[in-house]
């Protein structure tokens, strides 16, 4: 970015505002460009193909989770305190995880009958949610960061804080297998993009969705009852997290205590971030899926090139607020 | 404006849904009471009273910035860098100890000054702003520590200690310091013309600004606020433990957030107010300590604890809502 700038100004006056309209409206990308760039100079593994796939796996479960919570942000509105937000998604994907991990080790279920209490646990945190929310009338991101305390205590709870491993067949083949070259758990990421993005941007109901995330009253009164598509976004939410599970099992080989807080992190740099590469600055599921591979291949390049660990939350952290510093001074000028 | 509604129109629906929360409080406390034989003794409850005393401060911190219509996921920085720098101000540069204070209160208000600057300055959404600051902060406390290690203090100044160790006329300090901020807190949130305006800000911000208030410098003051005055709470848990952990003010930021919405769920028009703050926070207090009180296992105690305040906030409001109130929440 900085580099940009100098060639810029030593040019003619006349660029400026083109450049400066350029690094606004397109900044987020060209620095995330940057960024990748350099990682690629400074080491020479981050562009093989074993760092980029090991990347897209790291990023399908952040990704999945992600389309969960666009689902929330779209029809909730995207005033993160008033509106719409589900920070109980990586609580509900890691209890789904711990269920479909003890199932298969402890309880001996087949893998149908896991998933399928997988699939029920995350929608009951969602549904939870939906009660809190729609009946209730608490803001979301009081009742799901509540939530999310909730669901964690009850993880504990469930498996002792203890690590269980999985040895599944199906679980390991879908850990190890590589339909044409690309793992897994990143078919499971595309096909989930393609749904959600389906779903949320292409139907009558995604439609719908996001009118009553734009404005309740209008939607309203042009005959949308907002509390049915609310509460719905917060089932999709529950399903999105018992997806995400699948690969969360397939990438840790089973459910390990503390996943849930890294995911959070993630999926919440991941969400904003890509509604800042959206032309409208919105949340959307391609920009989803679009920031969490860029968060998974920034955490893989920067523990390649040796940057201490201490240094990457703060280097997430600068990010994250560029970026949205970015957009919020996009959206001050056309407004 | 928010205490003189109450005043002039009373009714019956607002009245439940004051002390509907008040009974269930009541509730909690009889269970312990009757369960433990700890529990009701005046040394029981004052600790109860101490112990509370550093998550309201955050809390406080929290019920100001929620008053203005935003939120402040930082504040556990702030008390973190408040008990950081504290003890590091007396170990490593000599300073004396009520120096060593001033420099940890900044220490807060420059992670206030981060936020002010990147909501009011740059225009980015408080929750966005305070999460970039939460990181940084986070990090920032890594590196200064090698790794995350502890800084301690065994020999700290007895004057240090005494703010959350000694008593002024059989009174602990900590609980003097406590109120003397707390009446602060409402003589300017609850009584002044700036609590006034802040709600206001909260409320409608185009209308305050069109009202001709300086909403941009009012809420650049109350992030900065925020952060000192979640630092008292660092400098608290620095005396009482003479030692300064990474990252632990994380563990106040749900329990701040809780106590001012339970507080809110309180006023006729579900507002954050500071009365409502405190009873959240001793809730808080109380449930904490019963729950230890009743020898459960580490993790059924995390699970019980989240279980209770969800429903505890559920109940809160659930009344709040069926009351003459309009929930501020959902619009």
């Amino acid at each position: 970015m900085s580099t940009a700038t100098r060639g810029g100004a030593e040019r003619a006056a006349t660029l400026l505002p083109v450049l400066r309209r350029v690094l606004l409206t397109r900044g987020p990308l060209l620095l995330f460009a940057a960024l990748l760039l350099y990682l690629s100079l400074a080491s020479s593994a981050f562009l093989s193909m074993a760092n980029l796939l090991s990347s897209l796996t790291q990023a399908a479960p952040i990704a999945i989770v992600s389309f969960g919570l666009a689902a929330v942000v779209m029809g909730g509105g995207d005033d993160v305190v008033a509106g719409g937000i589900d920070l109980s998604i990586p609580a509900a994907a890691a209890l789904a995880t711990a269920v479909v991990s003890d199932q298969l080790t402890n309880q001996g279920a087949g893998v149908i009958w896991a998933f399928t209490l997988a699939v029920l646990a995350a929608l009951i945190v969602g549904a939870l949610n939906v009660l809190l929310v729609t009946v209730v009338g608490l803001t979301s991101i009081l009742s799901t960061l509540a939530m999310y305390a909730t669901v964690v205590g009850v993880i504990r709870v469930y498996t002792g804080n203890r690590r269980i491993t999985v040895d599944d067949p199906t679980m390991l083949f879908i850990r190890d297998a590589r339909p044409l070259g690309i793992p897994m758990p990143v078919w499971v990421m595309f096909a989930a993009a393609l749904a959600f993005w389906l779903l949320l941007h292409r139907s009558a109901f995604g439609m719908r969705l996001q009118a009553v995330g734009g404005n309740q009253e209008a939607a309203a009164t042009s005959g949308i009852r907002p509390r049915p598509y609310i509460a719905a976004s917060f089932l999709i939410a529950g399903v999105a997290a018992a997806v995400a599970a699948l690969a969360l099992v397939a990438r840790g080989s089973g459910s390990s205590p503390g996943i849930d807080e890294r995911l959070l992190v993630d999926m919440v740099l991941a969400t904003f971030v890509g509604a800042a590469f959206s032309r409208r600055n919105i949340v959307t599921v391609p920009g989803a899926m679009l920031g969490a591979i860029l968060v998974a291949l920034m955490s893989n390049g920067l523990i390649l090139i040796r940057v201490d660990n201490s240094w990457i939350d703060g280097f997430k952290g600068v990010l994250i607020l560029i970026v949205v510093a970015a957009a919020a001074l996009q959206n001050r000028r056309r407004t | 404006m928010t205490t003189t509604d109450t005043a002039t129109s009373f009714n019956l629906g607002a009245w439940v849904a004051k002390y509907a929360f008040v009974a269930a409080f009541a509730g909690l406390f009889a269970f312990f009471s009757l369960r433990t034989t700890t529990f009701l003794s005046t040394s029981n409850l004052m600790n109860v009273l101490e112990g509370s005393m550093i998550l309201l401060f955050v809390a406080l911190a929290m019920t100001l910035v929620v008053s203005s219509g935003g939120i402040d996921l930082s504040v556990g920085i702030a008390l973190d860098f408040g008990a950081w720098f504290v003890l590091i101000a007396m170990l490593e540069f000599d300073l004396a100890w009520p120096l060593a204070l001033i420099v940890a209160l900044l220490g807060g208000a420059l992670v206030g000054a981060l936020n002010a600057f990147l909501i009011v300055g740059l225009g980015v959404t408080p929750f966005l702003a305070t999460l970039g600051t939460f990181f940084i902060g986070r990090s920032a406390q890594q590196i200064g520590t090698g790794g995350g290690g502890n800084v301690s203090f065994r020999g700290a100044p007895e004057g240090f200690q005494s703010l959350a160790r000694g008593d002024t006329l059989g009174i602990p300090n900590a609980l003097i310091i406590g109120a003397v901020v707390l009446a602060v807190f409402y003589v300017v949130l609850q009584r002044s013309t700036h609590g006034t305006r802040i709600h206001a800000m909260g409320l409608q911000d185009p209308a305050a600004r069109v009202a001709g208030l300086r909403t941009r410098r009012y809420r650049a003051l109350v992030y900065v606020l925020s952060g000192a005055t979640a630092s008292i709470g660092g400098i608290l848990l620095s005396s009482g433990l003479r030692l300064y952990t990474p990252q632990a003010g994380f563990a106040y930021l749900l329990d701040a957030i809780a106590a001012v919405f339970i507080g809110a769920s309180m006023h006729p028009r579900t507002r954050p107010n500071v009365p409502g703050t405190l009873v959240g926070v001793l809730f808080l207090g109380v449930l904490g300590n019963g729950l230890d009180l009743l020898g459960l296992d580490f993790n059924v105690k995390a699970a019980l604890r989240g279980g209770i305040l969800v429903l505890a906030l559920a109940l809160a409001f659930l009344v709040s809502k069926h009351s003459a109130a309009s929930p501020a929440s959902g619009e």
